[in-house]
């Protein structure tokens, strides 16, 4: 099939930038790091991009097409030449380039680094000598985060980062979600202190770029909610970001509805935002807040007050509470969510079944 | 034929603490607008806040009770569909909805706890769609196209999707989270021209205003830079966080850039109700910080 590809050339030495459009012949299976492959070995030797595995394994070949960041060796070219598009190819954002498709990754490693992405042995050794054993329901808390192939799809289009060039970011989160909810791990409160500093998990502004982008699942914003659902949990709560979700919840118990005009020094504190009374004058003026706030409460808010005394009894508090929902969420992902797993594996041509520990229990019950 | 004289579609709408509040100017234009596009709404009488993205972070077990116990009001009206006016709303109670649909186990335990407190159960018979959906194709739209006729004869408007309703897009699933089009489609509708920049489809910064000012400000500014620089006369977004932040933050951005943007915000509601010749009263435009009315008074009508 005929591939046409703009590519922006890039040298970080000259400064010198230039669009060029590259017309080239590839087999109809072809990636788009295929048909980097064939430009760079038919037509233009001084393209520069990075590659290694070619089976989405390695995460070294993170760049934008048309604007989205990709994995170049999961990128099916075939649909994109059928409609005869010509996609724009470039390099990754928020990292600086280095030539062409290549970005420098060490600030990106930086922030991994800093996350300490190692087990810090923190568990006491079975008596009977055996090996410490985790149970599948601790396993799922980890389980998408320790998917990670650290290609820095999500860090590419982060919101936050774009404004905060110092924020953590939704990769070395997800990393440090990964150490954080495995039972093994002795420094869960370090790394929660450490993560809810001023360049952490309060700076991620929910755009969901990172969920989007990721060619691996792992939903890094869903891995930062579970940070902050584990360090509320265990009390680590200083951080403006902490009290304004924690401020929701009261809201919800206690008049159902948030309580805007409160949710500000709630947050800051009373005295910082004294700061913010011209601010709130402006608002009152156009009666965005009232200048005596009273509850406005909603119908049978005994019920959303009941709900949460209730559900704080059961066990599911921090991040086992979102990972609750994953199972049902993954198989919205892959397009298959009104059937069973049952009926998932008996279609034709189905992949084989996996072993599943859980599924043998069952039969054996 | 006029709309009224078809079926009108009943939904069961849940407003959100923003419309109830700071931004009663989306509820009120909303409930004025949907009649005359073939909408009736089901005023939902006992929900609460859905959380945002708050208490699915704090406590996400109580955030999935929450907005069950919302969709299980909905479904209790016997409306298929539950309409939201906000971004935010509409991923939570979709992202709860799809986890209590995907997971008989999970319903199961969160309906003896509805049960447990007074509530409802829910089946899972509910859809949950964004007014901007509603309106951006099938029977909806065929009626906006009707009832836009006073037009916006030119006007430029800038559509500002925000995160929320196109991301994830799992989630969603409505357009190309990429290249969407619905707010362009109705914007061509009523007769206005819609302008393209690349941060339509990102962050308003609302999520992060309170406890991160400046790195909300910072990606606030890029949306409001460019569609001025597109020439946007108007920019209309479907979520009353980015309204808030857009319109109301506007003025920090001027004060700590020095620049004078002074971009007049939109409900969605509001463009298509000016276009449908809803009044003032119905608009309520003395409530925005940055006063559309001089913009759309150069509107020849």
């Amino acid at each position: 099939m005929q591939v046409g590809l703009k590519i922006w050339r890039y040298d970080s030495a000259t400064g010198d930038r230039a669009l060029r459009e590259y017309e080239i012949e590839a087999p109809e299976e072809a990636t788009l790091l295929d048909c980097l492959d064939i430009v760079k070995e038919r037509h233009d030797g001084s393209l520069a991009y990075r590659k290694s595995c070619r089976m989405m394994i390695c995460g070294s070949c993170g760049m934008r097409m048309d604007g989205a960041a990709v994995l170049a060796c999961k990128t099916r070219m075939y649909d994109i030449a059928e409609e005869g598009r010509v996609p724009v190819i470039s390099a990754m954002g928020n990292l600086p380039i280095v030539k062409d498709l290549v970005v420098d990754m060490d600030p990106f490693w930086a922030k991994f680094k800093s996350t300490q992405p190692w087990l810090q042995p923190g568990y006491e050794r079975p008596d009977d000598g055996r090996e410490y054993r985790i149970s599948q329901e601790r396993m799922n808390v980890i389980h998408k985060e320790a998917l990670c192939i650290n290609c820095g799809c999500c860090v590419s289009e982060c919101n936050a980062m774009e404004s905060d060039p110092e924020f953590l970011g939704p990769q070395a989160l997800a990393k440090g979600m990964r150490f954080v909810g495995d039972p093994r791990d002795g420094a869960t409160v370090e790394r929660l202190e450490r993560y809810n500093q001023e360049h952490g998990i309060w700076d991620c502004t929910r755009c969901y770029f990172c969920n989007e982008r990721c060619p691996k699942g792992v939903d890094p914003r869903d891995a930062i909610a579970k940070l902050g659902a584990e360090s509320i949990r265990l009390g680590i709560d200083r951080d403006m970001g902490a009290k304004h979700a924690k401020w929701f919840v009261r809201s919800a118990e206690t008049t159902g509805w948030l309580r805007e005009e409160e949710l500000i020094p709630k947050t800051q504190g009373y005295v910082a935002a004294i700061k913010q009374l011209k601010f709130g004058a402006s608002l009152a003026r156009h009666g965005k807040v009232r200048p005596i706030p009273f509850p406005h409460t909603a119908n049978d808010v005994d019920e959303a007050r009941n709900l949460r005394k209730l559900v704080r009894e059961q066990d599911r508090d921090g991040a086992l509470g979102i990972v609750q929902g994953e199972r049902a969420l993954g198989r919205l992902e892959h397009g298959h969510k009104d059937e069973s797993l049952e009926e998932i594996y008996e279609r034709p041509g189905a992949a084989p079944r996996p072993w599943l520990p859980e599924v043998e229990e069952e039969a054996s019950a | 034929m006029s709309a009224t004289e078809t079926a009108m579609k009943r939904v069961a709408y849940y407003k959100g603490c923003l419309a109830s509040l700071s931004a009663k100017e989306l509820d009120s234009s909303t409930q004025a607008l949907a009649p005359m596009v073939g909408i009736e709404l089901v005023e939902l009488e006992s929900v609460t806040c859905c959380g945002a993205g708050d208490i699915h972070e704090a406590e996400p077990d109580y955030y999935l009770h929450l907005n069950a116990r919302i969709l299980a009001y909905a479904e209790a009206t016997g409306c298929e569909t539950l309409m939201t006016v906000c971004n935010v709303c509409t991923l939570n109670l979709r992202q709860a909805n799809f986890m209590l649909q995907g997971d008989a186990a999970l319903l199961g335990r969160v309906n003896e706890n509805l049960e447990t407190v007074g509530v409802p159960t829910y089946s899972g018979g509910v859809e949950v769609r964004h007014f901007l959906w509603e309106i951006a194709e099938g029977e909806g739209y065929e009626k906006l196209k009707d009832v836009a006729h006073r037009g916006l004869k030119g006007l430029k408007v800038a559509p500002f999707y925000g995160c929320q309703i196109l991301r994830p897009s799992k989630i969603m699933g409505f357009e190309d989270p990429d290249r969407p089009w619905s707010l362009e489609r109705i914007i061509q509708a009523c007769g206005g021209e819609a302008i393209d920049y690349p941060a339509k489809v990102k962050c308003c910064g609302f999520p992060i205003i309170a406890a991160r000012e400046e790195t909300a400000l910072g990606e606030m500014i890029q949306p409001i830079e460019q569609a001025l620089e597109a020439g946007a006369d108007v920019m209309v977004t479907p979520c009353p966080l980015c309204h808030l932040s857009l319109d109301a933050w506007q003025q920090k951005l001027e004060a700590s850039t020095g620049r004078a943007f002074q971009l007049p915000i939109l409900h969605l509601a509001q463009l298509v109700g000016v276009a449908a010749g809803l009044e003032e009263a119905e608009l309520k435009f003395k409530r925005h910080i940055v006063d559309p009315r001089p913009a759309l008074e150069r509107l020849e009508v």
